[in-house]
């Protein structure tokens, strides 16, 4: 049985996502006046949430291949929720650039007036193509359940149930759900397997943003799609293990044991990440090139050093390798590990964007540029900015809830007899 | 100078039908749906009308050779020499003399004037820097105006095709198109891109409040954008041009008409006979970040 989830999330997050909307238009109406940003640091926090959720979800997604196309049956259970994630970090890294635009509503030239040579309109194209391939292998999973629920609901739902089965028919009986069911998981299986080198286009295209951009030498490094790739497993295994410590069936037997599984995933890419990270810094530091060691200085020693040492460095790496080592057992622990990596990550985020921007890239420039905020070499967020984005990710997270709600978000042979 | 007028006027007349066509859309009740068809509904025009609007008559007459002449107008006669040619045999190319310049800053304050540059948008910085320790100091100023790249790192991010490298090597915004991402702020090793927050400068002056000079059309690329309205270049990239409006015409960029130590030079480097030619030539010319293979326009005399 699916865990009804707690009254105050619903609130909390409907609440919180009313305002977020409510900025949103606000942002729309005033214009992007209302961050803080400068024409010397043009990138800021809805940038750096716009790659921490499109890297949330090329990793939740991948983690699902793990199951679907490398068949990591321990996990099985945990494959729906990762696939539902994904659609919905996605949209919600979407949101964000969009309303990172200068002009929101040509964000259609994108496509009418595309530019092969620019790697951020190839991105668009491999969005697109993307939340195509998963929400069809997430409906293929889901479909016969879906219409299950069709015949059994009534009112509002029973109109949304047939809206989405799509007109699947009800198998007759559970051993023909389960043939069907094999045959999906067999389609499910290619989906995923295309899907493999389109979310790695995804999320380490969106990483080549950044690491063709010749004129910052922070960035300008073939590791740069890699990090990219290798945090996106992190933060996607993370989300699994909080998600499914959170919403899995704590009478199954299996329950502990997926969280465990989960969260071993987890460490495992925590630890190829970290390497990936210390690699960055030490050939940075021993090259020793002024800009690009300005940019290490900043991130290690600057204004915002508690981003890296308090985020990066605790929430991200310590404090799930801690739990992980001393308090394996508990599964609060373990999501607790789970919950502390998926913020810490978005540490990792503002720190592959903003420092990038705090070195002139001519030595110098800073003197004239300081003058005014509009030009000056330094960010911080602005209340805008963090209302924006707080509350669309609470909005996001309503919606999630809700999704979760009325999806059978776990297989459910044990009730097909029932019906 | 009437048929420009009766140009820039068949452009205004075109965006009128555009307004009306708009209007009545958002009668249909969708004007987001409206704005999102733009591009396709209407013509994505901006390298024609430029060209309608930057098309030369009447170059300014000027007076007979003479050896006492001011650079000035011999770069004047230069550029007339040039604008004969057709688009793709010119190279405009800016040199800027680091042993003239007094650091006045006039350039970057001309360059605001006549741009009608909001804040947050400044198209030629001049960079100061100290040489030595106080006592003994000295100060060395080196403007930066947008470099023009031989080979941009700005355009091929764009994802709209918006920025791109005329024939006569200005690197251009079309700002109808741009939608506002900034990635090529990001790309430019320079630094020579802005972008336009939509702000004033004078907007949260006391009981004075918003000046008109700050109410003034800007005419880019020549030409009328309703900035004051609300509409692009506000949210849109902007950078320095080398003045296109102004050398189509006939006359020289305003940071180098404004130089007081005639620093600043211009004109064409294909003809061997220019100023600029001439002093591209010389041993002690330098570019900035020549090792990232951009091949900038601008050279420095040192």
């Amino acid at each position: 049985m699916k865990k009804p989830i707690p009254k105050w999330v619903y609130v909390s997050s409907g609440v919180a996502g009313l305002i977020g909307l409510a900025a949103l238009v606000w942002r729309l109406i005033v214009g992007i006046k209302i961050t803080w940003l400068s024409s010397s640091v043009p990138w800021g926090a809805w940038v750096a949430f716009y790659i921490y959720f499109i890297g949330l979800s090329a990793g939740s997604f991948l983690f699902s291949t793990l199951i679907y196309v490398f068949g990591q049956k321990n996990v099985e259970k945990a494959g729906r929720l990762a696939l539902l994630s994904a659609v919905f970090a996605l949209v919600t890294g979407l949101a964000f650039v969009w309303m990172d635009l200068g002009h929101p509503w040509r964000f259609l030239n994108v496509f009418i007036h595309w530019n092969y040579t620019s790697v951020l309109a190839w991105e668009s194209l491999f969005y697109i193509f993307y939340i195509v391939i998963v929400l069809l292998e997430t409906w293929l999973l889901m479909r016969y359940d879906l219409a299950e629920l069709r015949d059994r609901s009534t009112g509002w739902r029973k109109s949304f149930y047939q809206l989405v089965a799509a007109g699947t028919p009800t198998p007759r009986s559970s051993e023909e759900k389960q043939r069907l069911y094999r045959r999906s998981l067999r389609w499910a299986a290619i989906l995923g397997a295309i899907g493999i080198p389109v979310a790695i286009g995804v999320h380490g295209g969106t990483g080549a943003i950044f690491a063709v951009v010749k004129a910052r030498p922070y960035w300008y490094s073939p590791i740069f799609p890699i990090i990219f790739l290798v945090s996106a497993l992190v933060s996607g295994a993370a989300l699994m293990t909080f998600l499914y410590a959170f919403l899995g069936d704590r009478n199954d037997p299996e329950y502990k044991s997926i969280v465990q599984s989960l969260a071993t995933w987890f460490i495992l890419f925590l630890s190829i990440d970290l390497l990936l990270m210390l690699a960055e810094f030490l050939v940075g530091y021993y090259g020793g090139i002024p800009d690009h060691i300005k940019v290490l200085d900043a991130i290690l020693f600057g204004p915002y050093w508690y981003v890296f040492w308090f985020g990066q460095m605790g929430l991200a790496v310590l404090v799930p390798i801690l739990i992980y080592i001393f308090k394996r057992d508990s599964v609060f622990w373990l999501a607790v590990a789970g919950l502390s990596g998926v913020i810490g990550i978005i540490s990792v985020r503002f720190n592959l964007v903003i420092p990038a921007f705090v070195t002139p890239p001519i030595p110098g420039l800073e003197h004239v540029f300081d003058n005014h905020p509009r030009l000056a070499f330094s960010y911080f967020p602005s209340p805008g900015e963090w209302v924006t984005s707080i509350g669309m990710i609470a909005f996001v997270i309503f919606l999630f809830t809700l999704a979760y709600g009325l999806l059978p978000m776990f297989e459910q042979n044990n009730e097909v007899g029932a019906s | 100078m009437e048929v420009i007028q009766e140009k820039t006027q068949n452009g205004s007349a075109a965006s009128e039908v555009d307004v009306h066509r708009r209007e009545f859309l958002k009668k249909l009740g969708s004007g987001v749906f409206a704005s999102l068809l733009m591009p396709i509904l209407f013509k994505d025009n901006f390298a024609a009308l430029a060209d309608e609007a930057l098309a030369q008559v009447d170059l300014p007459e000027l007076p007979e050779p003479s050896p006492e002449e001011d650079p000035l107008v011999r770069m004047m006669r230069d550029l007339q020499r040039a604008l004969k040619k057709p688009l793709e045999q010119r190279k405009w190319t800016m040199v800027i003399d680091l042993r003239k310049c007094v650091g006045c800053h006039a350039c970057t304050v001309s360059c605001i004037a006549e741009n009608k540059l909001p804040p947050g948008v400044m198209y030629r910085p001049v960079i100061e820097e100290e040489v030595g320790e106080y006592p003994n100091v000295h100060r060395r100023f080196i403007p930066r105006p947008c470099m023009q790249c031989e080979n941009p790192p700005c355009t091929p991010v764009c994802p709209v095709n918006a920025t791109y490298k005329r024939p006569d090597g200005v690197v251009v915004i079309d700002y109808n198109r741009c939608i506002g991402c900034r990635y090529c702020l990001t790309a430019c090793p320079y630094n020579a891109r802005t972008f336009d927050w939509g702000e004033y400068y004078t907007e949260d002056v006391g009981f004075l409040g918003l000046q008109p000079y700050e109410q003034v059309d800007t005419m880019e690329y020549g030409l009328d954008w309703k900035r004051p309205e609300g509409r692009s270049p506000v949210g849109n990239a902007r950078k320095c041009h080398f003045c296109l409006h102004r050398i189509e015409k006939g006359l020289l960029p305003m940071c180098v008409v404004s130089c007081i130590g005639r620093a600043t030079f211009f004109g064409d480097a294909n003809d061997p006979d220019s100023l600029v030619s001439e002093l591209i030539a010389q041993p002690n010319v330098m570019r900035l970040k020549e090792e990232l293979g951009t091949r900038p326009k601008v050279y420095y005399l040192m």
